[in-house]
């Protein structure tokens, strides 16, 4: 059995992940109860965040960090893509592009 | 295949498994994930573009949603991911009653985001707001409701291996536990927050 995170990476862990879904959630303005559209640098930060959260869990709670770099960048760079499909698709019609 | 053939072999977490030999856990389980994470990343890329093509109209479908709800979702599946965690933790310490009890509360939080979605999915419902209303609902519904499904499935997988507890068992079953978080990870901004 590979070697897995302490109970204190664990917590760590656990306590960024919150932070950053709480950032996540002030970044796309939820705490002034408006509908408008995000600037597009909040958008990006929700999306920077998300992409961060998910390396996170990858690496810790999936035990991720324990693989090679070869794997590591797989899943790593899908998340990227996922992420940089969903930014493309937000972007495109607001840089007029659609 | 032996280590003593292939010197280094031994260092791998799984020997004899070909290029998943380097990954850690159950070599099966990350095949899922990877396909997992293909099919979500392809809905999510055609929700991205079907809104790309109507902003102004799945805008305002969005104004339906309650993105605290979702974040309270999100913070709930988080939790219950360290707590399975901590239960494969407990377990590689042969601490079995620990081991079962951390799998107790993970799942009692995923049945807590359950309740939350089924909230949200009554309330909805309760507005007549169907997956018909608008192609926006159409993607909400489908999407949540596939992650949902695999909440359902992990939540079994979890009771599994809560009753036949082995450091296997929990670590597979984790891992599934951890997937659905991490399309939880990615779907909750998409859906509740950009706009």
């Amino acid at each position: 059995m590979t070697a897995l995170p302490g109970t204190r990476r664990l917590l760590a862990t656990w306590l960024t992940l919150m932070g950053l879904t709480l950032i996540a959630m002030l970044s796309a303005r939820l705490d002034q109860g408006s509908w408008a559209p995000l600037p597009l640098w909040s958008a990006a930060l929700v999306l920077i965040v998300t992409g961060f959260k998910a390396q996170r869990l990858l690496m810790v709670y999936l035990n991720l960090r324990a693989a090679t770099p070869a794997w590591k960048g797989t899943f790593v760079g899908l998340v990227i893509f996922t992420l940089a499909l969903i930014g493309a698709g937000y972007a495109a019609p607001r840089l007029g592009l659609v | 295949m032996s280590s003593r053939d292939h010197p280094g072999v031994a260092a791998l977490p799984n020997p004899g498994w070909g290029p998943l030999s380097a990954l850690p856990g159950n070599p099966l389980m990350w095949v899922l994930i990877l396909s997992e994470m293909l099919v979500f990343t392809a809905f999510f890329a055609l929700y991205a573009w079907q809104r790309a093509t109507d902003v102004a109209a799945f805008n305002a479908a969005q104004q339906s949603l309650d993105p605290l709800m979702g974040g309270l979702n999100t913070l709930v599946l988080l939790t219950s991911g360290l707590c399975v965690a901590l239960a494969v933790e407990a377990i590689s310490g042969d601490r079995r009653r620990r081991a079962r009890q951390w799998l107790a509360a993970s799942m009692a939080l995923g049945v807590l985001f359950g309740v939350v979605k089924v909230v949200e999915y009554a309330d909805k419902f309760a507005a007549g707001i169907t997956p018909d209303t608008h192609l926006f609902f159409g993607f909400y519904y489908g999407l949540t409701a596939f992650h949902f499904a695999h909440v359902l499935f992990g939540l079994g997988l979890l009771a599994l291996v809560t009753w036949r507890t082995s450091v296997d068992n929990v670590e597979t079953a984790a891992a599934f536990w951890h997937m659905v978080d991490l399309i939880w990870i990615l779907l909750y901004p998409l859906i509740y927050l950009l706009r």
